[in-house]
């Protein structure tokens, strides 16, 4: 079974409330490092202005490089669920190894603090509280309801597949349109705002 | 999820149900997780299914941060430096409070009680521990005096009381889905909320094919998330774009002439002004393109969909409101609705800016009793007056407090002012003209202020108290406009510090001044009565345990609530509270006053710091100050874990931005004759050109050379109120430069 991140961007107001509730629920400190952050993109000019969010976590890749690009083979995807998780036992530190993990992804998923060498940690989408049958705190927390995580199979079967762009090997910055990862395979869902 | 308002883990966790009564007016329920007295985290609301769910903001996610801030205040403290400089030492609470009263005493036999001023605000309350019973203490001791007025609305007040006699304007927000059609104007609950779930609302209409349109001076971020097409109009100018929408309305024969003649009164007068058959200018889409930069033909075409889409529903919102001539623009909204028929009925509106529901509203909540104020005896009755001479005539208008203190009576204020009482208020940051309102606490002789931390009102303070949050006791609250439920606040954590409620200041004060029975009842005492003879609580709250177990009692309505329904209905029966008994499209009321900026017709009036001001040349740029959001005004601005994830910028157009040579994330000041800021640049294709957007909220800091290094929108705003009482904090003009 894989577990899925929806994000629906057609609800995305970019308030952030997702990104203040996990740093609150993780009691991530202050500072750029977050297991969830809002992308923003703004198009044309004015006054035809358009703006979009993009709701970008680690999405559990099918073929997490992540993992491959480790050089203490400290990631690894769970059989039961999906969820590409780290044992923190062997994680090194960025220091020592370079951060493969981060070079690799095209999202940006692993997330280092500010403290010398730091360990890595990202977005595990919150296997303890799904364990407890509570939303993940993103989901719960979302005031216009644009995002839920469930078995991505669920997932597809609920909102429908739409057209997203396919892209390989890129890095997915600030401004940018969502892209699926044709090299990593992530198990997102997205229903897209679709501007001209 | 168990049921119960506290329940404790194995870990020493316990969770709380509560809300955190912010000025924001959600209530939203909040699960707290609480060990060893500190807050560890918030979850929202869970007595409902995910459609359904009260759910909170972004704010409230970062409550914890709030509460267990590092700038708490937790003792009390003395002013050892200049006034304004915020130098301050811990003091006893004995030495606080006998300070104080010493003061009350003096100031009374020295000068009289009316040199007094109470200045409470909205700030961070429940309804049992609010700043009324200090007010009370007060009374019995004399008295005070005190302002009017209310910064958010008064203008939308003064437009609802003079058209329908009424303030409860609104529906509930289920009923966008019975429309074909919603105008937004000045709206953004995206960011300001504007109601827990309103924004869902508006995206379940958009999905469920309801056309919406915004108008407004910024794409903002509801008008980009419903991807609804965006009227950009200049601000203060809202009122020339309904006008001239009238018009064609007319022109076309397209209003509900039926509705005008069985429900209103006066729309023969308006016609003449919008055909210019009263002043010789017709005002037509051409006339008002000029001063909107909204294009005739869209005015004409919003106008022709408007009138003929049955039903459509306007909602104009308070912020354009908040401007020199701001009341007309709630008027002509009225009027619009009126021309097409859209009041009383599903899917319609009835306007007028306030959006509020009869069950559950701000204006009906219980508290403990007060006393009247002895200084306001043999005032004369201001009930029904729209005269606003009125009503400062033992009061002061919020907005007019710095030139009260600083003029006195000399100034035409109704008292000269030696002491000053704050209580859950931010006036320095948030009532206008950040720099005066210094300059006048600075010459008050005493000033003792209750605080959460030293905001840049509590800096002016002689004596500052220390308050605790909403989270250090029990209360109940009810959401502002929209709900309809009830929340209950189960104290998460003790009181930190020495931190006392305002209600248990007014017990020690009231012990201080020899007041032996001032205290009737024990907290929870004072709850179970609201509940049981405040009538609203007393209809939908049958089981108070329950109430305080499960933290919020959601009302049911078996329809949506449409405002004026009985009187569209059954108009013999339900006249409206006016004089005529009808919608007041020309009010007697208001021609009685016979002052310019007090038509009694709605009309577009040019007013000083608009664009037709000569004051332009010098500052061709308008500004809005919009709510933050990430904040509520002026509270959680210091909490980080907010900031960053919006920093304070100000919103610029790149054809403002290049001729200045300002880029994104440059460093400027922003001034104007009342004051400068120093903000830092966001440019953005999101606006008018000509306009600014500085979010109001963040904290004054002058620095040694008075450039307010917080970038407080007030620095520059007007201390001045529109012919309705309307704060005018969306009408400024001021110039831009990199710094």
């Amino acid at each position: 079974m894989q577990m899925g991140f929806y994000f629906d961007q057609t609800r995305c107001t970019g308030c952030k409330a997702c990104v203040v509730a996990c740093k609150d629920w993780y009691d991530i400190p202050v500072g750029e490092a977050t297991r969830i952050k809002i992308l923003y993109q703004e198009q044309n000019k004015w006054p035809d202005v358009r703006v979009k969010y993009l709701t970008v976590t680690c999405y559990h890749c099918l073929d997490p490089v992540c993992a491959d690009a480790c050089p203490e083979d400290a990631m690894f995807k769970r059989d039961e669920d999906g969820i590409v998780d780290l044992d923190v036992e062997a994680c090194v530190g960025i220091d020592e190894c370079g951060g493969g993990c981060l070079k690799a992804c095209p999202y940006d998923a692993p997330q280092f603090g500010t403290e010398s060498n730091p360990k890595m940690w990202k977005c595990d989408l919150c296997v303890d509280r799904l364990s407890k049958g509570q939303q993940a705190i993103c989901v719960e927390s979302c005031p216009t309801r644009a995002l839920d995580i469930a078995p991505l199979d669920e997932l597809k079967a609920k909102y429908g597949e739409k057209e997203v762009v396919v892209a390989r090997g890129r890095k997915l910055k600030e401004g940018d349109e969502f892209f699926y990862s044709s090299r990593t395979k992530p198990a997102v869902l997205i229903n897209p705002k679709v501007t001209t | 999820m168990s049921m119960q308002e506290i329940t404790e883990a194995d870990d020493g966790v316990k969770i709380v149900r509560a809300t955190s009564a912010f000025d924001c007016g959600g209530r939203c329920p909040l699960r707290l997780h609480v060990k060893d007295n500190v807050i560890i985290k918030v979850e929202g609301d869970d007595t409902a299914g995910p459609e359904t769910q009260l759910r909170a903001c972004v704010r409230c996610r970062a409550y914890k941060h709030w509460v267990h801030h590092k700038d708490r205040v937790l003792y009390p403290m003395k002013r050892v430096g200049p006034k304004g400089k915020g130098e301050f030492e811990r003091i006893s609470w004995d030495e606080a409070l006998d300070t104080v009263a010493t003061k009350i005493k003096e100031t009374k036999d020295k000068y009289g009680s009316q040199a007094i001023f109470f200045l409470a605000g909205g700030g961070y309350h429940g309804n049992l521990h609010g700043a009324g019973q200090i007010g009370k203490l007060l009374s019995m001791m004399g008295g005070f005096t005190t302002d009017y007025g209310n910064i958010s609305s008064e203008g939308a007040v003064w437009a609802v009381m003079s058209t329908y006699g009424d303030v409860m304007v609104g529906h509930s927000r289920e009923d966008f889905l019975n429309s074909k059609l919603i105008l937004l104007w000045g709206w953004d609950p995206a960011r300001m909320i504007s109601g827990t779930n309103t924004m869902y609302h508006l995206i379940q209409a958009k999905e469920a094919g309801v056309k919406i349109i915004s108008i407004g001076p910024r794409y903002d971020d509801t008008t980009s998330t419903l991807e609804c097409e965006w009227i950009p109009v200049r601000p203060g100018t809202d009122t020339a774009m309904m006008v001239a929408m009238a018009n064609i309305i007319i022109k076309n024969n397209l209003q509900d002439q039926a509705f005008l003649d069985k429900y209103t009164v006066g729309f023969d007068k308006f016609k003449d002004y919008v055909l210019g058959d009263e002043d010789g200018i017709e005002k037509t889409p051409q006339w008002a393109a000029e001063i909107t930069g909204v294009p005739a033909e869209r005015i004409e075409a919003l106008a022709k969909e408007y009138a003929t889409t049955d039903p459509a529903c306007l909602m104009d919102c308070q912020g354009p409101a908040r401007s020199a001539m701001g009341e007309q623009y709630n008027r002509c909204a009225i009027v619009l609705t009126a021309m097409t028929g859209n009041i009383g009925k599903n899917g319609g509106s009835a306007a007028g800016g306030l959006m509020g529901i009869p069950v559950g509203h701000m204006f009906r909540s219980p508290g403990i009793p007060g006393m009247k104020n002895p200084v306001e005896a043999g005032a004369p009755s201001i009930r029904g007056t729209l005269d606003l001479k009125l009503r400062v005539i033992r009061r002061v208008h919020k907005v007019k407090i710095s030139d009260c203190l600083l003029e006195g009576k000399a100034g035409g204020y109704p008292a000269d002012i030696k002491m000053v009482w704050s209580v859950s208020n931010n006036y320095v940051n948030q009532y206008g003209n950040a720099n005066k309102a210094s300059r006048a606490l600075k010459q008050v002789d005493f000033m003792v202020s209750n605080e959460i931390f030293m905001t840049p009102t509590a800096k002016h303070a002689d004596i500052v108290l220390p308050v605790t949050t909403p989270a250090e006791k029990s209360d109940i609250t009810r959401p502002w406009p929209s709900g309809p439920y009830f929340t209950f606040i189960n104290q998460a954590i003790e009181p930190l510090g020495e931190c006392k409620s305002d209600l248990e200041i007014a017990y020690a004060m009231a012990e201080r001044l020899g007041f032996n029975d001032f205290k009737q009842h024990e907290n929870e005492e004072w709850l179970r009565l609201f509940c049981e003879n405040n009538e609203q609580l007393a209809e939908h709250i049958k089981d108070f345990e329950k109430y305080k177990e499960e933290g919020v009692v959601r009302v049911k309505l078996d329809e949506p609530i449409v405002a004026f329904r009985k009187e569209i209905e059954d108009p013999e029966n339900h006249p409206f509270k006016t004089p005529s008994g009808k919608i007041e499209i020309f009010s007697q009321r208001a021609a009685d006053i016979n002052q310019a900026n007090v038509p009694p017709i709605p009309k577009y009036l040019s007013t000083a710091e608009d664009r037709f001001d000569p004051l332009y040349e010098k500052y061709p740029l308008q500004v809005l100050t919009p709510h933050g959001r990430n904040r509520v005004h002026s509270t959680l601005t210091n909490v980080e874990e907010l900031a960053e994830v919006d920093p304070h910028r100000v919103w610029i157009n790149p054809i403002d931005a290049d001729p200045r040579g300002i880029k994104s994330e440059d460093d400027l000041f922003v001034w104007n004759d009342r004051g400068k800021i120093a903000i830092k640049a966001w440019v953005t294709e999101r606006i008018v050109p000509g306009v600014l957007c500085i979010f109001q909220g963040t904290w004054y800091d002058p620095d040694d050379e008075g450039i307010d290094r917080g970038g407080c929108a007030n620095t520059l705003t007007n201390d001045a109120y529109s012919g309705g009482g309307g704060a005018i904090l969306n009408t400024l003009l001021v110039e831009a430069a990199k710094a």
